[in-house]
C-alpha cells in the first residue's frame, strides 16, 4: 500500500471511495455586487448550507466586494442576519461561526484597476492564511452593466489565468446581455480574457431537479424514445404560467419583459431538454452540444413573418384564485403606458430529420390562472379507428404531460372502453406523480449550481453559444415588437390573449388547460 | 403542505392468503372520498424482528417512506410458540395540499410462530414486489449459521445488519466476515459502518490540502475515544485506517479499559489506542499524529456538531465546526438502502477488525 500511495503521488486516498461525497478543492469565490439580495437570499444561505453539510472544504474563503463601506465583521453581521431571518432557529452559532471565518469584505470601486491590485493582494494573502491554494471564482452578481468592466479589470489584474494547476472560475448570472448584439458583446468581452471553460453562466432554472428530471425521464425510459418523432408526435406546447405579476420587480420587469425574463433562458432550455438528442455520454459537452443542435434547428422567423408566429399580451385588472388584482400598468415601478409584454405564446419548428413539421407552441406568462410548468406531447390520433363514430365520442388522441411544476410527474392520456354493454370508448387520464412519490425536499437549486461549479462540472451551466442561439431565434419578435405601440390584453386570471388562442386556431389546434 | 398518514387495517387480520393481502392493501389505499391512492415503490425491505423492536422498526420504516418508498414485509417469529400465522397491514400515505393525491407505501407485518418461524422465506417470498430489489433487515442479533438466515439470505439482494446489536459483537463481527466469504451470500451492509461516514470524510477531509496528504504516509499514533459500547464502531474505524493506509497489524494489547494496537505502517510503526469514554456519544473523537502535524475530529458540547482542526508545533492552522448528520435508525436504514452492491472499503476494514478481535 506504501507503494501504492506513492505510485499516486499526492492522492488523498482515504477520500477514494464511493460512499464518501466528493469535496471541492480548497479555493476563494469573490462576489462583485457583495451587497446586493443575491449575495443575501441565495449564494450565502446554499454555501451556509454545503459547509454545514460537510460539502465545502476546510480551506475555503468568500470575499465579498462592493460600494458600501463595511467591515468584514459587519458584513458577516448583516448576512447572519439574512439568515436568520429566512430560516429562524435553523442556524447554528458554532457552525455559522467557523464558516463566517471565512467570510471577508472589500470595499471598493469594481470599476477601479486599484480595487482589483488590492483584491489580488487580499486573495494572496488568504492562499497563505487560510490555504486556498490560488482557485478562484469571482462571481458577477453586480448589475450587468458592469459584467464587462469587472472582466477587464481582473484580466488586467492578470486574475484570469490560471498557473501552477490552480483554477480561476468566472460566474455570470443571467441576463445574458438583453439581445443577440449585447450577447455576443458581452460573450466577447469576457472570451477576451476568459477561455469557455473558465466560464459558467448559471441559470438557476437548470438546477432544479425537476429541470433535471427531463433528462432522466427522456433517457433512462427506452419506451418514449422510439415515439419521441414527427412520427408520432403531432405537436408540442410547452407552457410556463406563473400566477403572480410583478410584483416590486415593475422596474426591472419594464426593461426586461417576459420575452427576456422567461422565454430567452427558461422556455429555451425546456425546449431544448425537450428536444435534443439522446447524448452519448452525461457529460457537459456532450449534453450542451445536443442542446445547441436544437437552438440551431429551430426554423428562422423573418420580422414581416411575426404576426404569424407570435403573440404577445399584456395583463389588465381581473380576478386570480378569489383574488382581484390590478393590471400591470398600474404595478409599482410601471409605466402607465407601457407596452411590456407580460405574456407571450410562440409557434416554432425544429427542422430536423426527428421533428421535422412538429410545431412547437411556447406560451409564458403572469397572472395566469395558476402556477404551471409543463411540456405535453399531443400524439397523432390513430390511423384507423374500427369502432363507430358515436362509440367514440369522448375519445381524444394521446396526450403525454411532462409536469416539472407544481406536482412532478407525467400524466398519460389513454383511450379505454367504457363499463357496461356495448363498446363505447373515453378518454382517461393516468397521473404518475413521480415528484410526491418522493417527499424528500430537493436540494435548493444554488446549493446544487454552486457545488457543480467547485467540483468543475460545467453540464448545468449555459455555453456562450447557446446563450447566444436562444437569442439569435427571437431576434426577429424582438425586432417587430419594438416599434409597435399596440399590445393586446388579457383580463388576470385568463390564459392570455385571444391572439393566442387564433395563433393554433389557424392549425385547428387550441391550447390544452395546464 | 406534506405530510405522512399512517393507515391501518382494523385489529389483527388474522391468517390470510396472498391474493387477501394484496386485495386489502389496495383498500388501505383508499382516500375518504373514494380515490384510490398511488402505490409507490423503490425496492422491498424484509425485516425479521422481535416483539420488544417491533415498534420501533415501524417507526424507522414509516420515516424512510418519503425518500424510499417501499413495500416493508416485518417478519417477527417465535419459533417456540404453537403454530399459527398472524397478519397485520397498514400503509404510509403522503399527505399533500393540492392536486398530488395520495401515494402511499406499505408495511406487511406477520407475526409467524412454531413451525411456519423456521420458514420466514417462505412467507416474504411470495409478497415481494416484483422487478424491485429486496433489501434484508436484522435489526438485531443475527445468526448467518442458521438455516432461517440461509433461506431468507436467497431472497436478498442487499442484507443490512447491525454488528454492535448483541453484546457479543466481537462474535458478530467475526461472523460477517465469514458470511462475506460465502459465494452465494449477497452484499452486505453494516449499520456500524454507515455511522462512521460523516467520520471517515471529516478525517480524509483534513488531509486534502497537498502539503498534508503526504501526512498519511508519516502517521505515527492514532488515539481514539468512544462510549464504552462503542467499541465495535472504534475497532471499524481503526480497520478502515489500516487497511486504506495499507498498516499490517503487529500486536494487540488489551489495556485497563480499551486497547492498544501496534501496526507496521508504510514508514515506520503506528500505534492505535482506543478508549471509552463518556457515554453520550458512541463515537467521541480521532486524533492523528505525524511527526510535524496534529489533525483531530470531536464532538463539541452540541453532540451533533464537530470540529476538525489541524495543529503544527502548537499552532492552529485550520479550524471548523460541521452538522455531523444524524444517526437516527431511520437516517442509517436509509443511507444502506442508496447504496448497492457489495463495498469493498467495509469488507477491508472489518478484515482488520477481526484480526484484531482474534489475534
Amino acid at each position: 500500500m506504501a507503494d501504492s500511495l506513492q505510485a499516486e503521488g499526492l492522492k488523498n486516498i482515504l477520500h477514494d471511495e464511493q460512499r464518501l461525497p466528493r469535496v471541492p478543492e480548497p479555493g476563494a469565490m469573490v462576489i462583485f455586487g457583495a451587497s446586493g439580495d443575491l449575495t443575501r437570499r441565495k449564494l450565502i444561505p446554499a454555501l451556509y448550507d454545503l459547509a454545514a453539510q460537510r460539502r465545502l472544504p476546510m480551506e475555503f474563503a468568500v470575499v465579498g466586494i462592493s460600494r458600501s463601506e463595511l467591515s468584514h465583521e459587519e458584513f458577516r453581521k448583516r448576512l447572519r442576519g439574512a439568515l436568520e431571518e429566512h430560516r429562524p432557529g435553523e442556524v447554528s452559532g458554532d457552525v455559522w461561526e467557523s464558516f463566517s471565518r471565512g467570510i471577508f469584505y472589500l470595499p471598493g470601486d469594481s470599476k477601479e484597476a486599484e480595487t482589483y491590485e488590492e483584491l489580488k493582494g487580499f486573495l494572496r494573502e488568504l492562499d497563505r492564511e487560510r490555504g486556498t491554494e490560488g482557485n478562484r471564482i469571482f462571481y458577477l452578481s453586480s448589475s450587468p452593466s458592469l459584467f464587462s468592466t469587472i472582466v477587464e479589470r481582473l484580466g488586467e489584474a492578470g486574475m484570469n489565468r490560471e498557473e501552477d494547476g490552480a483554477y480561476s472560475r468566472l460566474v455570470v448570472e443571467k441576463p445574458f446581455g438583453r439581445d443577440l448584439g449585447s450577447a455576443r458583446e458581452l460573450n466577447e468581452d469576457i472570451q477576451r480574457f476568459f477561455e469557455e471553460h473558465q466560464i459558467y453562466r448559471i441559470d438557476h432554472y437548470l438546477g432544479k431537479d425537476t429541470v433535471q428530471n427531463i433528462l432522466a425521464l427522456r433517457f433512462s425510459n427506452g419506451i418514449f424514445e422510439p415515439i419521441w418523432n414527427q412520427h408520432y408526435v403531432d405537436h408540442v406546447q410547452i407552457t410556463v404560467a406563473e400566477d403572480i405579476g410583478v410584483g416590486t420587480r415593475g422596474a426591472f420587469y419594464e426593461e426586461a419583459g417576459a420575452l427576456r425574463d422567461i422565454v430567452q433562458n427558461h422556455v429555451m432550455q425546456v425546449l431544448c431538454l425537450t428536444a435534443m438528442e439522446p447524448p452519448v455520454t452525461f457529460d457537459a459537452e456532450s449534453v450542451r452540444e445536443e442542446k445547441v443542435k436544437v437552438l440551431k434547428a429551430v426554423r428562422p422567423v423573418s420580422e414581416d413573418e411575426v404576426d404569424l408566429h407570435a403573440v404577445r399580451g399584456q395583463y389588465e385588472r381581473g380576478w386570480v384564485f378569489g383574488e382581484e388584482v390590478s393590471e400591470y400598468r398600474e404595478e409599482e415601478d410601471v409605466a402607465p403606458d407601457s407596452c411590456t409584454e407580460t405574456y407571450v405564446a410562440l409557434k416554432v419548428f425544429v427542422d430536423n430529420w426527428r421533428w421535422a413539421g412538429v410545431p412547437f407552441y411556447i406560451r409564458a406568462g403572469k397572472r395566469l390562472p395558476k402556477k404551471a410548468t409543463e411540456i405535453a406531447i399531443q400524439f397523432k390520433p390513430t390511423p384507423h379507428t374500427p369502432f363507430a363514430h358515436g362509440e367514440t365520442a369522448g375519445l381524444e388522441p394521446n396526450v403525454l404531460v411532462v409536469r416539472i411544476q407544481p406536482e412532478e410527474g407525467i400524466s398519460l392520456k389513454i383511450g379505454a372502453k367504457v363499463p357496461g354493454a356495448g363498446f363505447e370508448v373515453s378518454s382517461v387520464n393516468m397521473d404518475l406523480l413521480y415528484g410526491t412519490a418522493f417527499l424528500e425536499e430537493a436540494p435548493d437549486a444554488y446549493q446544487r449550481l454552486l457545488l457543480d461549479l467547485m467540483l468543475g462540472d460545467p453540464t448545468l451551466f449555459i455555453r456562450a453559444d447557446e446563450a447566444e442561439g436562444a437569442w439569435e431565434i427571437l431576434q426577429p419578435v424582438m425586432r417587430a415588437w419594438s416599434g409597435s405601440g399596440e399590445i393586446p390584453s388579457y383580463p388576470a386570471g385568463t390564459w392570455g390573449p385571444d391572439e393566442a388562442d387564433e395563433l393554433l386556431g389557424r392549425d385547428g389546434r387550441e391550447w390544452r388547460r395546464p | 403542505m406534506t405530510g405522512m398518514e399512517t393507515r391501518r387495517s382494523p385489529g389483527g387480520d388474522g391468517r390470510m392468503s396472498v391474493e387477501q393481502i394484496e386485495h386489502a392493501l389496495g383498500r388501505l389505499r383508499m382516500n375518504e372520498d373514494g380515490t384510490l391512492g398511488l402505490r409507490a415503490s423503490v425496492l422491498n425491505l424484509i425485516v425479521v424482528t422481535d416483539e420488544e423492536s417491533a415498534g420501533d422498526v415501524t417507526r424507522s420504516v414509516s420515516n424512510i417512506a418519503g425518500r424510499y418508498p417501499s413495500r416493508a414485509i416485518l417478519l417477527i417469529s417465535d419459533p417456540e410458540g404453537e403454530p399459527d400465522v398472524n397478519v397485520q397491514l397498514s400503509a404510509f400515505c403522503s399527505v399533500r395540499g393540492g392536486v398530488g393525491g395520495h401515494v402511499c407505501a406499505e408495511q406487511i407485518t406477520i407475526h409467524a410462530e412454531g413451525g411456519p418461524a423456521g420458514h420466514l422465506e417462505s412467507l416474504a417470498g411470495p409478497l415481494l414486489v416484483s422487478d424491485l430489489p429486496v433489501f434484508l433487515w436484522y435489526p438485531g442479533p443475527f445468526s448467518p449459521d442458521s438455516p432461517e438466515f440461509a433461506g431468507m439470505a436467497t431472497l436478498a439482494d442487499r442484507i443490512i445488519l447491525d454488528s454492535a446489536a448483541a453484546d457479543e459483537w466481537a462474535i458478530s463481527l467475526t461472523q460477517i466476515a465469514a458470511l462475506l466469504e460465502r459465494d452465494e451470500t449477497p452484499a452486505v451492509g453494516d449499520l456500524q459502518w454507515v455511522q462512521l461516514s460523516p467520520w471517515r470524510s471529516l478525517v480524509a477531509e483534513l488531509f486534502s490540502l497537498p502539503e498534508r496528504t503526504g501526512e498519511l504516509e508519516r502517521l505515527r499514533s492514532v488515539e481514539i475515544l468512544y462510549a464504552p459500547d462503542g467499541e465495535c464502531r472504534a475497532l471499524l474505524f481503526t480497520g478502515w485506517l489500516a487497511s486504506t493506509l495499507g498498516w499490517g497489524l503487529i500486536d494487540v494489547t488489551e489495556t485497563d479499559d480499551g486497547r492498544a494496537l501496534r501496526f507496521d505502517g508504510p514508514s515506520g510503526g503506528v500505534s492505535v489506542e482506543m478508549s471509552p469514554a463518556s457515554s453520550d456519544a458512541r463515537f467521541r473523537q480521532v486524533r492523528l499524529y505525524s511527526d510535524d502535524y496534529g489533525f483531530e475530529v470531536a464532538r463539541t458540547h452540541d453532540l451533533s456538531e464537530a470540529r476538525t482542526t489541524v495543529t503544527r508545533g502548537g499552532e492552529t492552522l485550520a479550524e471548523r465546526t460541521v452538522h455531523l448528520g444524524a444517526f437516527d435508525l431511520g437516517v442509517l436504514l436509509g443511507e444502506e438502502l442508496s447504496y448497492r452492491g457489495r463495498d469493498g472499503v467495509y469488507e477491508a476494514a472489518l478484515s482488520v477488525a477481526v484480526k484484531v478481535v482474534n489475534p
